[in-house]
């Protein structure tokens, strides 16, 4: 019996440790104990109720296991503030007034892609239109809304993501490789060096390069979408 | 947050002290079952051993059985069930040779039953 009270704790710990580190793209609007919780708990409940040989003590134990663990992270979580940060991780600004923060993106496992798609979630189209973005330690996104959003009916597209260029979206604007490179090169900047590039179907492009303040331009594209 | 912490406190309370019993309890039980074992082992070794020992050790099994089901696993018992039936069919026919051999088996058995279930790093992991 104590056998499966360790054995539960270390299966709780390890899923916990790695919870953490795949970052905050795999948890969905639960902290990361919690998800470990349902992910467990539902198996533990379902193993010794189906399988007969078992007995069902074995489950009783590792479900009391888990709620005993619930309960000890949760009191150190609300007794020792810096415990909050190590099991729970803390909230990230990817989005700041310089744009996109690409370190804090990496460190979370995302990219500027899921970024987008977490903003449109949150109902926000342009990266402009807002001060800051965060993604909270359970993994939802939310933003400080501009006072004055872009009111553009057109979605824009994603050229560059983190130095490389989407030739699917390029060629949907009716650019290619070339024309790329010589905005590129307008703004003094390589491929690599770019953290996002984005353009909606009226020009108006959101530009990124490494380590600066992100540019509003304006270029010429062709089609609709 | 008082009752979290004593939900808390009676849930380990609980854990150890079912630890603790089913232990002993697992402990006791294969004992017993080994002491019998024992006896019916000295018997068949002196080639006196009769049908009704070896069916009072599966009468003395069927008894612990029934209580050992609930701490452990099915799989486990049903192997000393595999050996005692083997042992009393060989003692029915008076084959204490080959009733020595299952007994033996049943022995060992008993005495590693309770280490498979001991705080051990090679049960841990």
């Amino acid at each position: 019996m104590a056998l499966i009270f360790i054995r539960t704790a270390i299966i709780f710990v390890t899923l916990l440790l790695i919870m953490r580190l795949m970052g905050k793209s795999q948890i969905g609007e639960m902290q990361p104990f919690e998800f470990v919780i349902s992910l467990v708990i539902a198996e533990l409940a379902c193993i010794p109720m189906a399988d007969t040989s078992i007995p069902i003590l074995y489950g009783i134990i590792a479900i009391i296991t888990i709620f005993i663990l619930h309960q000890i992270v949760w009191l150190l979580e609300l007794w020792f503030k810096p415990m909050k940060t190590v099991i729970s991780g803390k909230p990230s600004v990817v989005i700041n007034k310089n744009g996109i923060d690409e370190f804090q993106l990496k460190k979370n496992n995302l990219d500027v892609s899921d970024l987008i798609e977490s903003m449109r979630g949150a109902g926000y189209f342009n990266i402009d239109d807002v001060y800051y973005g965060i993604y909270e330690a359970n993994g939802s996104f939310t933003a400080l809304e501009k006072e004055e959003t872009t009111a553009s009916p057109s979605l824009p597209l994603l050229l560059i993501d983190r130095g490389k260029a989407d030739e699917q979206n390029l060629t949907r604007c009716g650019y290619n490789r070339e024309k790329l490179n010589k905005i590129l090169t307008e703004q003094n900047a390589k491929l690599k060096e770019v953290v996002a590039m984005t353009v909606n179907s009226e020009g108006r492009a959101y530009f990124q390069k490494r380590g600066e303040k992100y540019k509003i331009l304006q270029i010429e594209v062709k089609g609709e979408w | 947050m008082v009752k979290a912490i004593c939900y808390t406190v009676a849930a380990i309370l609980v854990c150890v002290g079912l630890f603790i019993f089913s232990e002993l309890y697992m402990m006791k039980q294969i004992d017993e079952f080994a002491v019998a074992l024992d006896s019916l082992y000295e018997k068949i070794e002196n080639e006196t051993a009769t049908r009704e020992d070896g069916y009072a050790v599966r009468t003395l099994w069927t008894d612990k059985k029934s209580k050992l089901q609930i701490l452990v696993p099915h799989n486990d018992i049903s192997y000393v069930d595999y050996w005692l039936s083997e042992a009393c069919g060989l003692l029915y026919n008076g084959n204490y040779e080959l009733a020595l051999g299952k007994v033996e088996v049943l022995k060992e058995i008993a005495k590693n039953l309770p280490d498979a279930y001991r705080i051990r790093l090679e049960n841990i992991f």
